[in-house]
């Protein structure tokens, strides 16, 4: 059977309702997505009078919004918070996931079936004890933990952990173990084992579980709004309290925060990008934005 | 819901698991305690103190000393009744059914655009994963923008001779908040519906190919058969993931926010942390995630956990 043919049998709409449908869904997609993007070329006044075609192109926005908002702080805490999350989960969470895949042991499948119910549960309700804890730590051990960016990470620890180590197991049982038995056989040990064989084997799916770890974190909101001062804001919280500071105020600076916004997406965007072929495996089978 | 329910174990399952019995006795189960003993300290010790937080009266006063805060039993719990959480458990079940059902279609039709190989494909596929990929603060952050009462939506509505009007408060914020979430999750059934389509089997296509069946049977009664299984599960998942979803009504609306978008997570939020009432906001947390219990059990039944099991039976 010849290629077109093979083609025309996979063909599952007409060809009008197929170009109908794409340039529907595209429009959909691109006339918001544009938005930000001529909305932060706009003036202020162009923006907040309802323009979406700019009277004026400038990049004055670019350069101001470093002084209007705190944006430069925000994205540097959040750049250093996220890595950490990032590093921490996707090495313990690879160690946890091997022995979760290789061996099996009392309570092994509880520990699996709670790593994907955790993902569900909601945020708020994690977010509240863990403000307990952090600020009896200030009360009863004289520790401050609450606003710092440590005290952040180990926050986003609850989230990014099991994911990273769901990540790391929906891998690692695809993985042949020939080689790790033929290492065994020669008496390496299971550190060497780790080390030598199952990183070096699996470092895309290390790397994609850090990405997510670190996704988790620069998209957070919820935990960064209440476990961070003006000098530890992440970059997420810092654009949610410029936008909410602009109604009501004498003129918005709408022009800035699309460029503000159009800043904080781009390292995600970028990510994506340079990852997108293992990046969209890992979507489906976690399931987690 | 015919392709939830799991094939009985194998032989070679069987016989996989006595293979596994050679390492049996030198299990390096050491490696677990790092990750685990995190997890024990940033997982489960909050979510039991959640459960007794929302025993104790704990408010601004008696947070300093939360340990010696009184126990109230259940009474968090009958409060929870008359603050509104009923009122915030309608708007969240509501508001995540009503986007979950709006995105199945988007979410297949935009698969079986790109299914098929033309070229430009590649570029299509990456403008669907948009929405996606932008970070939710971002895209509450561009919609609050436009929906703003002088904002591009009312201008362009304006326009075509509609009165535009306040879409971010009062009731219309409720549709505010259900279209664009929609326009945020939808490309997840797309994907999860694009990979159930891949894996349809090519004589499939052949063989109805050569009955010579016109698109839109050949459609419903061939192909979206292959999609209910993964379209389900997707549709499960994603309604937890929008009933759980704090950042998009938080940006959007700010807190606290209008009481028709007071969904279950902003409720929660705002008792804790502006109301200050720990205990009560708890046990709000703690009902809305019995709430979530049975959609998510349903899915842990249903996902794959392990090589040789189909769903989580032990």
């Amino acid at each position: 059977m010849s290629v077109s043919a093979s083609a025309e049998a996979t063909r599952l709409l007409p060809r009008w309702l197929l170009i109908t449908v794409t340039t529907l869904l595209v429009a959909m997609v691109l006339i918001p997505v544009l938005y930000i993007v001529l909305a932060s070329l706009n003036s202020d006044v162009g923006v907040a009078s309802g323009e979406y075609w700019p009277s004026s192109f400038t990049l004055d926005s670019y350069t101001r919004i470093w002084t209007t908002a705190d944006l430069s702080t925000g994205i540097v805490n959040s750049l250093i918070v996220c890595a950490f999350t990032a590093v921490a989960s996707a090495l313990l969470g690879t160690t946890t996931a091997y022995v979760l895949v290789r061996y099996s042991f009392f309570g092994r499948l509880t520990i699996l079936r709670g790593l994907v119910g955790l993902q569900s549960i909601p945020g708020t309700l994690m977010l509240l004890p863990v403000f307990v804890l952090f600020s009896s730590a200030g009360n009863y051990l004289g520790l401050t933990v609450i606003g710092t960016r440590w005290g952040l990470f180990v926050a986003y620890l609850t989230f990014a952990l099991p994911f990273s180590t769901w990540v790391m197991v929906t891998y690692l049982r695809g993985l042949p173990r020939e080689l790790e038995e033929a290492a065994r056989t020669e008496g390496a040990s299971t550190v060497v084992i780790l080390w030598k064989i199952i990183f070096p084997l699996s470092l895309p799916a290390i790397v994609v579980s850090g990405i997510f770890a670190f996704l988790l974190g620069w998209n957070d909101v919820l935990f960064a709004s209440v476990l961070t001062r003006p000098e530890t804001h992440t970059a997420a919280v810092a654009l949610q309290i410029f936008g909410s500071q602009q109604e009501g105020g004498a003129l918005p600076v709408y022009s800035q925060m699309m460029a503000a916004a159009l800043i904080c997406a781009a390292p995600v965007v970028l990510l994506y990008l340079a990852f997108q072929r293992y990046l969209v495996g890992g979507l489906t089978a976690g399931g987690v934005k | 819901m015919t392709t939830l329910v799991r094939p009985p174990a194998s032989s070679e399952a069987k016989k996989e698991q006595r293979r596994r019995g050679v390492t049996e006795r030198q299990r390096p189960l050491w490696l677990l305690t790092p990750g685990g003993l995190l997890m024990v300290v940033v997982i489960l010790i909050p979510l039991v103190l959640a459960l007794w937080i929302s025993l104790i009266d704990l408010d601004q006063y008696t947070l300093r000393r939360w340990v010696e805060a009184p126990f109230i039993g259940l009474d968090n719990f009958v409060e929870s009744f008359s603050s509104g959480l009923l009122n915030s458990i309608w708007i969240s079940v509501s508001f995540a059914v009503l986007s979950t059902i709006a995105t199945v279609p988007i979410g297949i039709a935009a698969a079986l655009v790109t299914q098929n190989k033309y070229r430009g494909r590649g570029l299509v596929r990456a403008v669907f994963l948009i929405p996606y990929v932008l970070p939710s603060f971002v895209v509450a952050t561009v919609w609050r923008t436009m929906l703003q009462p002088d904002g591009v939506v009312n201008a362009w509505l304006s326009k075509v001779g509609i009165e535009g009007g306040l879409w971010l408060t009062g009731p219309r914020s409720y549709w505010a908040l259900i279209l664009v979430e929609i326009w945020a999750a939808w490309p997840f059934i797309y994907l999860m519906a694009l990979a159930a389509l891949q894996s349809v089997d090519h004589e499939v296509h052949e063989a109805s190919a050569v009955d010579g069946a016109p698109w839109w049977p050949k459609l419903r009664r061939v192909i979206l058969p292959y999609l209910r299984g993964p379209v389900l599960l997707a549709c499960l998942l994603a309604t937890l993931n929008h009933i759980n979803n704090f950042t998009l009504p938080f940006v959007l609306f700010g807190a606290p926010a209008p009481e028709d978008v007071n969904v279950m997570p902003m409720i929660v939020y705002v008792t804790s942390f502006q109301s200050l009432r720990f205990g009560l906001s708890a046990a709000m947390a703690v009902l809305s995630l019995v709430l979530i219990a049975i959609p998510l059990f349903i899915y842990l039944r249903a996902v794959r956990l392990d090589v040789h099991e189909e769903g989580g039976r032990r």
